[in-house]
């Protein structure tokens, strides 16, 4: 049976006014935060709770005249981050032409390969938690950025490990008072960064390093033989560069076991991921003996405003504690949200107002500036102890290190 | 020299060869009986410290037990549980994973096995999330016997020792591992099943001629194999109170290289080479090289065997036609 | 008395026939005597075709046409990977467990000729040549004390050299950087111009991924036919029987390792200059196992059935799998029907394992595999048919 044309001719008016009545109407713009983050396999602990955090952001921080959707991207390959699905996904965030920023990457290595892309594009990256000075920095900073050197693409929140690894010595040496002090460093980039820095500015400020070894690979649990060779050494003070997840916390545990318990333990900021209640966390892991006596680094200024509030929001929507980087998933994605407010979604518009110098965010990190380079001006660090009482962290001083280790404290 | 020293590393040598060793007896069986290099079976050493720690948390163990008949009782049952239940999760591998294959080229099961660590690891990942899980350490990690070694001083070259600490701990799990190693042998070489096994190793078409059942063996040969690894298991929950999802890939990989460098299918090689690499491992960290202690780990490996091409106590097999 | 002799791959044999693809007719015979350049336009029609395959249905539903190029220029290293293990695999029968190894040297050859770390700059194009020549002496050297070992102690030796090198690289802070890697390596330049690739257009990479591999399988298969490549599979089947005719196995395996290797520095030269940069952490063992995963599961011992293997594979594990959420989220907008809202995305691991357990149970000779290999594991008893294909790789 032959079709009638009057029919077909309703079906292609029906659909024809569909089309142009979406068409019509105003509407809200819609435009795409990308995120790239390593979000399965080992990484999951890693990338979930900063994507959750920029969600929450966008969810909280609404944009009038914008529809934000968040689209993320997985730079993980068969459970491990990895450069050349990064570079993929940036590839990607950047011939969609919907995406005006990306919050990301995670990972050290990751982010060069994928600074050349997005730097060449145009299009603004935000890491919540590279910290290798390289990235951004010297030479090296530079050469990443060849297309374009003098309009950087590329800002982060977080300190890079030559400050905070400056603020760990001044740790062992001003605070605990530890003349020699032992370095363990995860070997990864930003562990290895943090223990070098250590131990270059130990040394400046007149300690001695009895020895710095590397712990290997991940699942590795035993710890023993290191610390038999390091008690040997008399250290005074034992220092991690790495994270929870490739050891920290078993670290301090068989340093209890030992009988090296009663020797202070310090690290950065990738130990710091919860009291000794949360699950899997450095103090949760090296246990009640083990927490006694440990120091731990921020690289954030102490008194942020929002942070209660932002723990109980991000509780409140995903259920559990945030993670060790949701506050700075969440503080890139205001900058980017504060950015589209000003400036609109045109990317070479939010690139140029994020990464001008004389730009301040107010973020749940509290007021952060970039400087020249893309890395945050703000160069304070957090000193925290563990409080037996609390079973937490305990804030006791911030020092600023714009200008090496020797600087007083900041109020 | 510090006697102390050397012998403290010592200890911690033994107690993670002991572990090592358990589970490269696992490796060296499967691959003696169907020349299969089984890569799950890291995995099932995992698994195996993850029962462990569901059997205490189940049963509300918290921490150290002091009362012996009390702690006598939970380790057996923790060994009891573990190796039963890995013992089973072996055979089912072998039932369904690489029964079907058994006519196919290597590399199929090879694939396969590497197929059911993922899956392995990724059911534990979803059970029980990727984060570093702490187990109630019911010996106490901390109690055991200190003791200096006897110093002296012969001719300018002068012996010290600092303080050793040999915990029950440590001793607990080396007794442990030398007496199953030692019931595993007297098994094979005593028993009817432990000939079945030994001849299906040898020529599994004579060994069926001559009335033994293949299936039965092979699976026994898994359950066995499996079950050590679940003790190893336990014994790494006893020793670390720690698990995650991803600590059977390492363990694994160094016990199989312990296998092969004892020579792959000879059980009293496969305990001689967990303790090799774990002396190895643990002598790297005393010199200040564990960063290196992977790559001096495989390094002697492989010049173990340029010289030696079928292991410390492997023998030649004939060459098959 | 006649001496056995090798069988001879003749023209007109169902070898030929089959490899066309076509029964026995005259194109079919042509193709099968010129496999070079079949080969050469074979991947140069499918070059051509792939990017705009994608501007169709279902394709266009995972994203757009830049991003599949970029994604197939990514898959060319995977497939040249593939191509070489498959020599030491699956030609030759030598199980290798640490092919990742090779790709580093390559990639760090690389490193060391193009970065300002380095401070040498010499063109791409001649360190594709280099990159190759190095990784293949160490192939050689690699190849040299496993001689002696039987199958498995050579997998794991493999293994062992697969863990040492990134460990070497990472460790070696003076040589090599250490664990940042060496960054801002110089990019190729569009041949008689001078223009540098660039990083916003995946055109020229996809380019010369394609000629590379056409020129390394087109050699591969000349390799396979000639008297090194019955050597190899001599070796492979009865290595006693081929030292008894007079094969010189020393060689030949040493040759095998080499040449395999030799396609990894390709690899490696070529992803380091996309990448720009170099990482040690790149190339673990998950990289060495899933090619072989990608040689076994493409159909091992048939060059063009693994690098189509190690395509799809590579396309289903980096776009498939990821996309998957969005993919099934777009049919089920309120979750699948019995369980309910899954997030595919923590369960890649989970369906990589069922998938490679699944494929070995139900096809454990691959996807694409030579006629021999289906004949060994489907008609066991039919020994007949498998000693008509005397010479069948």
């Amino acid at each position: 049976m032959k079709p009638k044309p009057l029919a077909i001719v309703a079906l292609v008016a029906l659909v024809a006014s569909a089309c142009s009545s979406s068409a019509a109407t105003a509407g809200p713009k819609v435009v795409t935060l990308g995120v790239d983050l390593p979000l399965s396999g080992a990484e999951t602990p890693n990338g979930q709770p900063t994507l959750d955090g920029v969600q929450l952001a966008v969810d909280e921080n609404p944009v009038a005249g914008y529809t934000v959707k968040v689209v993320a991207k997985d730079d993980a390959l068969n459970g491990k981050h990895d450069p050349q699905t990064g570079a993929t996904n940036v590839g990607q965030l950047i011939t969609d032409s919907s995406v005006f920023a990306v919050v990301g990457p995670f990972n050290s290595n990751v982010a060069q390969a994928e600074i050349p892309k997005s730097n060449d594009a145009g299009l603004i990256q935000c890491s919540p938690a590279n910290t290798n000075p390289g990235l951004t920095k010297g030479a090296a900073g530079l050469a990443l950025r060849g297309s374009h050197p003098d309009k950087i693409a590329y800002v982060r929140v977080a300190t890079t490990d030559d400050i905070q690894g400056q603020a760990g010595a001044d740790i062992a040496y001003n605070v605990a008072g530890a003349k020699t002090a032992y370095i363990v460093d995860d070997t990864e980039t930003y562990g290895k960064g943090l223990a070098d820095q250590f131990e270059t500015t130990f040394t400046k400020l007149g300690g001695t390093v009895v020895g710095h070894d590397g712990v290997g690979a991940s699942g590795q649990a035993d710890y023993t033989a290191l610390l038999t060779a390091a008690k040997a050494k008399n250290p005074a003070f034992v220092y991690f560069g790495g994270v929870t997840a490739t050891g920290g916390g078993l670290l301090r545990k068989q340093m209890v076991q030992a009988g090296m318990g009663s020797i202070p333990f310090g690290g950065g900021d990738g130990i710091s991921d919860g009291s000794a209640a949360t699950a899997s966390s450095f103090l949760n892991v090296a246990g009640a003996d083990g927490d006694a006596n440990t120091y731990m680094t921020v690289a954030a200024v102490h008194d942020i405003p929002d942070a209660a509030k932002f723990a109980a929001s991000y509780k409140a929507k995903y259920g559990s504690e945030p993670g060790a980087y949701s506050a700075s998933g969440y503080a890139c994605a205001q900058i980017f949200l504060q950015a589209l407010a000003a400036k609109g979604s045109d990317r070479e518009a939010v690139r140029a107002y994020v990464t001008n110098t004389s730009s301040t965010f107010t973020t749940v990190l509290g007021n952060i500036t970039f400087d020249a380079n893309g890395d945050t001006s703000q160069h304070v660090i957090s000193d925290y102890k563990f409080d037996p009482t609390t079973k937490d962290w305990k804030y006791f001083e911030q020092k600023d290190f714009t200008s090496g280790v020797t600087t007083t404290a900041a109020p | 020299m510090d006697a102390g020293i050397l012998t403290q590393q010592t200890i911690n040598a033994l107690t993670i060869g002991a572990m090592y060793a358990l589970i490269a007896l696992g490796y060296t069986m499967v691959y003696g009986i169907i020349e299969l290099i089984n890569f799950a079976h890291g995995d099932v050493f995992m698994v195996g410290s993850f029962a462990t720690l569901w059997l205490l948390a189940t049963f509300g163990v918290e921490g150290t037990i002091n009362d012996p008949a009390r702690l006598v009782i939970v380790l057996i049952a923790m060994f009891a549980f573990a190796m039963v239940t890995m013992g089973l999760v072996g055979v089912v591998i072998e039932r369904f994973a690489y029964r079907p294959l058994r006519r196919a080229p290597r590399l199929a099961p090879l694939i396969t096995a590497i197929g059911v660590s993922f899956i392995l690891q990724n059911l534990i990942q979803a059970t029980y999330s990727t984060a570093d899980f702490n187990i109630p350490q019911v010996i106490d990690p901390q109690a055991g016997v200190s003791f200096t070694m006897p110093t002296f001083n012969v001719g300018g070259f002068a012996v010290t020792s600092s303080a050793v600490t040999a915990s029950w701990v440590h001793l607990f799990i080396v007794v442990l591992a030398v007496a199953m190693m030692v019931a595993l042998q007297l098994f094979v070489r005593r028993t009817r099943l432990g000939r079945a096994m030994r001849s299906t190793a040898i020529d599994r078409e004579a060994a069926q001629l001559m009335g033994v059942d293949i299936n039965t063996t092979i699976a026994l040969t898994f359950f066995i194999g499996s079950a050590l690894a679940g003790a190893a298991g336990v014994a790494w929950a006893l020793n670390y109170g720690h698990t995650k999802f991803d600590i059977g890939f390492q363990a694994g990989l160094k016990s199989f290289t312990a296998a092969v460098l004892g020579g792959i299918g000879n059980t009293t090689g496969a305990a001689i080479g967990g303790f090799l690499i774990a002396f190895v491992e643990v002598f790297s960290s005393q010199l200040g090289y564990a960063r290196w202690s992977e790559a001096i780990v495989f390094s002697i490996l492989i010049l173990v065997l340029v010289f030696k091409p079928t292991g410390i106590m492997g023998q030649q097999l004939a060459e098959r036609a | 008395m006649n001496a056995p002799r090798l069988p001879v791959l003749r023209s007109d044999s169902a070898a030929r026939q089959w490899f066309a693809g076509l029964p026995s007719s005259r194109t079919g015979q042509f193709f099968g005597n010129h496999q070079s350049l079949s080969v050469i336009v074979g991947m140069s029609i499918a070059t051509a075709i792939l990017p705009f395959i994608v501007l169709l249905p279902p394709f266009s539903g995972f994203g757009n046409q830049t991003d599949f190029v970029d994604g197939f220029a990514q898959a060319g290293v995977w497939v040249l990977l593939a191509i070489g293990l498959n020599v030491v695999v699956g030609l030759a029968g030598l199980l290798d467990l640490g092919y990742a190894a090779f790709f580093a040297i390559g990639a760090y050859t690389y490193a060391y000729g193009a970065s300002p770390f380095s401070g040498n700059h010499i063109p791409f194009w001649p360190m594709l040549l280099v990159g190759a020549a190095v990784a293949a002496m160490f192939g050689l050297l690699l190849g040299a004390p496993t001689l002696r070992l039987r199958g498995d102690y050579l997998a794991i030796v493999t293994l062992g050299f697969g863990e040492i090198v990134p460990v070497v690289f990472n460790n070696s802070d003076q040589y090599t950087n250490g664990t940042n890697g060496i960054t801002a390596l110089y990019q190729p330049i569009i041949p008689f111009t001078s223009t540098s690739f660039g990083f916003g257009n995946p055109v020229p990479y996809y380019l010369t991924v394609a000629a590379i591999i056409a020129i390394a399988m087109a050699l591969l298969y000349r390799l396979q036919d000639s008297r090194l490549g019955r050597a190899w599979m001599a070796v492979r089947e009865d290595e006693l029987a081929a030292a008894s005719m007079g094969i010189n196995t020393v060689t030949t395996k040493l040759l095998a390792f080499a040449i395999g290797a030799s396609t990894s520095g390709l690899a490696g030269v070529y992803l380091s200059s996309k990448l720009a940069i170099v990482s040690p952490t790149q190339f673990g063992f998950t990289v060495s196992f899933t090619v072989l995963a990608m040689v076994v599961l493409g159909g091992m011992g048939n060059i063009w059935g693994v690098a189509a293997g190690a395509f799809v594979i590579y396309e289903i594990q980096s776009q498939g799998l990821k996309q998957l959420d969005g993919f099934v989220g777009s049919w089920f907008p309120n979750g699948l029907p019995v369980v309910g809202h899954v997030e595919f995305l923590n369960y890649q691991y989970l369906l990589y394992g069922l998938a490679l357990v699944g494929m070995m149970l139900l096809r454990p000779e691959g996807l694409f595999p030579s006629r021999r290999r289906r004949a060994e594991l489907h008609d066991v008893d039919d020994s007949a048919a498998a000693n008509e294909e005397l010479v069948e790789p």
